[in-house]
């Protein structure tokens, strides 16, 4: 079920009529528990059984990690628990992937080897609610938590239906105890929430979809050269669509969340501000990059090893992030980018931290900038379906095309420069605070005009249910 | 120097409990404490609410009362769960009606079923050629219907990957694979279009809207061609009418249309990375094998007991003339008729049938196309053979 559905607004209004009605805890969490497997049966009914088994798998691994005595014993359920969940994702996301690889690689010494075609459908958003599941058997074996008694909590922390499909990762450690007491009604936090929804649904619908998604689209399957004017537009395109798709989705579960009483960390912070690849990455889902460096770069040594070791782990790090987006090399040179990035970051920090130069607001502005080159860069590797249109782009951008071809109209460049200058703006006017202080800033009025217009907005852009980019991860 | 949080929580001036420190109780999970608790920004949220709702009902009462007074009315919308919808209702031996607009204009539901004694179901589809539904209906093992083809040559030989192909298979897609999500959303979708007028992503949408501005491309740009704005009607079998806004060829919409039918209609030039020869030949290529496939799929369905006929509907004024230079019926119709031992209808064949006018020179209006099925359908009975007393 999409938020941009009509289905979901219909779901939503009885879900959250229903809950608030109910009187008792125990009663609105089964609720909670009913819904999210509607929600998620909603899109393929048979991978709810899918979704309840491996959370009920990890809930009696989780308790067998709590029980074990001795750190090695701890260890052995722990590694049935990793090993259970990523071979559920590795058979669904990446088993053709592999074949296919393996196929290529006995191709190499000489073996042709016809693997079947596995017709396998990818569940959706199996990513993110085995994340969501396998920080709880890792919390507990790091001890900072200790296993819940409660299936039906914990079935609720993971497939809790606005974070389910595509985020934010929320952890079984900052949702669970949520569930220990009652969410009370507050008129503000509910009104915000729904605030926050109109928010994400106006970025989706009319910035994502209708102003971006068209040209990037295009310019991505076009299968002639491009000038540089065309093929830089279509990456900028690109770069504020995936931004207002994933953004505007975290948002709305976010708000939704919060229209429930439960609070969701924040998933984006004004990324296209960032200065330097670490600071995108403070930025850039949060929810991902902080479980990737808790439950994979400081278990790997993170910086406290020495410098060659250090970069090594970040980009295993990022290596592994750009996997966990796709089955396809595209998508690892696209984390191998980034994980270059931010070593190239450190060496220049070592040279450059401290020069009086290097804290001038000129400086600044330039490193931003160039960090959102290079961001718009990779996001090339991101996008293209194969290397082939990923190259063509590349060299189209750095004038390698100059007689290519120009196929947006000029209403789209104009449509793509507005927004790109438009969220670039905002981006840096609100880098240094929260969303919330940028809210709190403005007068009552103007937060009545702006929200009367996203909404209206949204009713007159009409939408066609796009499905949420990160919906196949 | 004071930390991110503590300065947010003196701006906002938020009670302690946001980011209070969590009781043992509270700590049961030994999770870490609840200080990202999210803030709300204090402003009067009540009256911002109330005040959002009256504006917003207000505003799009109001583009409501102006799309009525522009002439529009509500009516449901094409898209790929309404085809979803129709393609449910096809038995196995039920009657098909399949390609372009045409036929999705010109085919009368009610006369189809008094001619020929059963209702059919539209699948001819907007900007849609044929094959992508021949191919599923060819492949459904249960199917042994009749299926009425519209023919319109450079829609039926759509190369893979153009709009033609792209749209259509978009809908076949969407029936095998439709969500139980999609198809609730896709009764909400038709319970509002029937109440709602300014429901019409062509002409007032924001992309829409957009796409009139006018905004001079560069020169030399391969922009897409434009399409033509809302001129139809459709209700929930499929059955497309001409809007009566459209119905006068001298009017200012139909003109407009016209004027769109005729690039539209003409070849895009080659692909400036493909050298011309290559690409003709690739063409050439492209439709023996629609030929082709178009054979075999025709002999599996009629092997089951099917029947296919294929059908020229009315075209007018330059893009007839366009149409029969471009694409002459010795170098398509004939062969494909020779090719499946298929029977067909050319409508300019039957003096009955010719002498209809397309307003905008493709499609005929509502009024006509009543007309011209209930004509239409004495050919389809005799093409298919069936018997006179039916």
């Amino acid at each position: 079920m999409l938020f941009n559905s009509l289905t979901f607004v219909v779901f939503y209004v009885i879900v959250v009529t229903l809950f608030w009605t109910f009187r008792g805890w125990q009663l609105r969490k089964n609720l909670l528990v009913v819904a999210s497997y509607i929600f998620y049966g909603a899109w393929n009914p048979p991978f709810a059984a899918l979704l309840f088994s491996t959370t009920a798998m990890d809930f009696w691994l989780g308790r067998q990690i709590g029980k074990a005595q001795g750190q090695s014993a701890k260890k052995r359920w722990l590694v049935a628990s990793v090993c259970m969940n990523l071979s559920m994702l590795g058979f669904f996301k990446y088993g053709n992937f592999l074949l296919q690889n393996f196929q290529w690689l006995l191709a190499r010494v000489g073996i042709i080897y016809q693997p079947p075609h596995l017709d396998i459908l990818l569940p959706v958003g199996i990513s993110f609610y085995t994340f969501h599941s396998l920080s709880y058997t890792l919390d507990i074996y790091r001890g900072v938590l200790k296993p819940t008694r409660s299936l039906r909590d914990f079935i609720l922390a993971v497939s809790f239906f606005p974070q389910l499909v595509a985020g934010p990762i929320v952890r079984a450690g900052d949702f669970l105890p949520q569930l220990e007491h009652p969410t009370r009604l507050k008129p503000n936090q509910f009104l915000w929430g729904v605030a926050l929804m109109t928010l994400g649904l106006f970025e989706k619908i009319v910035l994502a979809d209708t102003l971006l998604s068209g040209p990037a689209d295009r310019i991505f399957g076009y299968a002639g050269p491009l000038v540089a004017m065309d093929s830089w537009a279509g990456v900028l395109a690109f770069a504020g669509q995936i931004f207002f798709d994933f953004a505007g989705y975290s948002i709305c579960a976010i708000g939704t969340a919060l229209t429930l009483g439960f609070h969701l960390k924040d998933n984006f912070r004004f990324p296209y501000a960032a200065i330097g690849f670490s600071d995108f990455w403070r930025r850039w889902h949060i929810s991902l990059s902080t479980f990737l460096r808790d439950y994979l770069y400081i278990p790997l040594g993170g910086n406290q090893v020495r410098p060659f070791r250090a970069a090594l782990n970040l980009v295993i790090v990022m290596f592994l992030g750009g996997l966990w987006h796709g089955a396809a090399w595209t998508f690892v040179v696209w984390g191998l980018l980034h994980g270059s990035y931010l070593v190239i970051e450190r060496v220049l920090r070592i040279f450059f931290e401290n020069k009086t130069w290097a804290g001038h607001p000129l400086t600044r502005v330039v490193a931003g900038f160039a960090t959102y080159g290079a961001v718009c860069i990779a996001w090339v590797f991101f996008r293209a379906s194969d290397f082939t249109i990923a190259s063509r782009m590349l060299t189209g951008m750095f004038g390698g095309h100059p007689n290519g071809d120009m196929i947006l109209t000029t209403r789209e460049l104009l449509q793509i420069g507005i927004v790109t200058i438009g969220v670039i703006a905002m981006h840096w006017t609100m880098r240094d605070e929260s969303f919330e202080t940028a809210v709190m800033r403005l007068p009552a009025w103007a937060v009545t005009t702006i929200g009367a217009f996203m909404a209206f907005a949204i009713i007159f852009t009409q939408g066609t249910s796009n499905a949420f980019i990160y919906f196949q991860f | 120097m004071p930390s991110f949080i503590s300065n947010f929580k003196k701006r906002l001036r938020l009670p302690r409990m946001f980011f209070r420190t969590p009781s043992r109780e509270e700590q049961i999970h030994g999770g870490p404490p609840l200080e990202f608790e999210r803030p709300i920004p204090p402003a009067p949220w009540r009256g911002i609410a109330v005040s959002i709702t009256i504006i917003v009902i207000a505003a799009t009462a109001a583009w409501e009362w102006h799309a009525r007074a522009l002439g529009y009315a509500p009516t449901l919308n094409e898209n790929d769960d309404l085809w979803t919808m129709a393609r449910r209702r096809v038995q196995p031996e039920s009657i098909v009606v399949i390609g372009d607009s045409r036929a999705w204009f010109d085919v009368d539901l009610d006369e189809f079923q008094k001619g020929l004694g059963e209702r059919p179901v539209q699948l001819a589809a907007p900007g849609s050629t044929a094959w992508p539904v021949l191919e599923d209906l060819a492949k459904d093992e249960t199917f042994h219907g009749t299926i009425i083809c519209s023919f319109v040559p450079m829609i039926f030989f759509a190369p893979p990957g153009s709009p033609p192909m792209v749209r259509i298979e978009k809908c076949v897609k969407r029936f095998h694979n439709q969500t139980p999500a999609q198809r609730a959303s896709e009764y909400l979708g038709i319970w509002l279009e029937d109440r709602v007028a300014f429901l019409k992503p062509d002409d007032l949408s924001l992309e829409g809207l957009l796409n009139e501005l006018p905004i001079p491309n560069r020169p030399g740009a391969r922009v897409p061609p434009r399409f033509p704005p809302y001129f139809n009607r459709e209700d929930r079998e499929r059955r497309a009418r001409m809007w009566e806004k459209c119905a006068d060829p001298n009017g200012a919409l139909a003109k407009k249309i016209q004027q769109i039918w005729i690039p539209l209609f003409t070849p895009p030039p080659p692909p400036s990375y493909v050298p011309q020869d290559i690409f003709m030949a690739k063409m050439k290529d492209g439709i023996e094998k629609r030929f082709a496939d178009v054979t075999a799929a025709v002999e599996k369905i009629r092997a089951r007991g099917g029947k296919i006929v294929f059908v020229r509907f009315p075209n007018s004024g330059g893009l007839r003339e366009l149409e029969d230079k471009l694409t002459p019926r010795q170098q398509n119709w004939d062969p494909l008729l020779q090719m499946t031992h298929a029977p067909g209808i050319y409508y300019s064949d039957f003096p009955e049938l010719s002498g209809f006018n397309c307003p905008e020179w493709s499609h005929l209006t509502a009024g006509d196309s009543v007309e011209f099925s209930r004509r239409l359908v004495l050919h389809l009975r005799e093409a298919l053979k069936m018997p006179a007393t039916q």
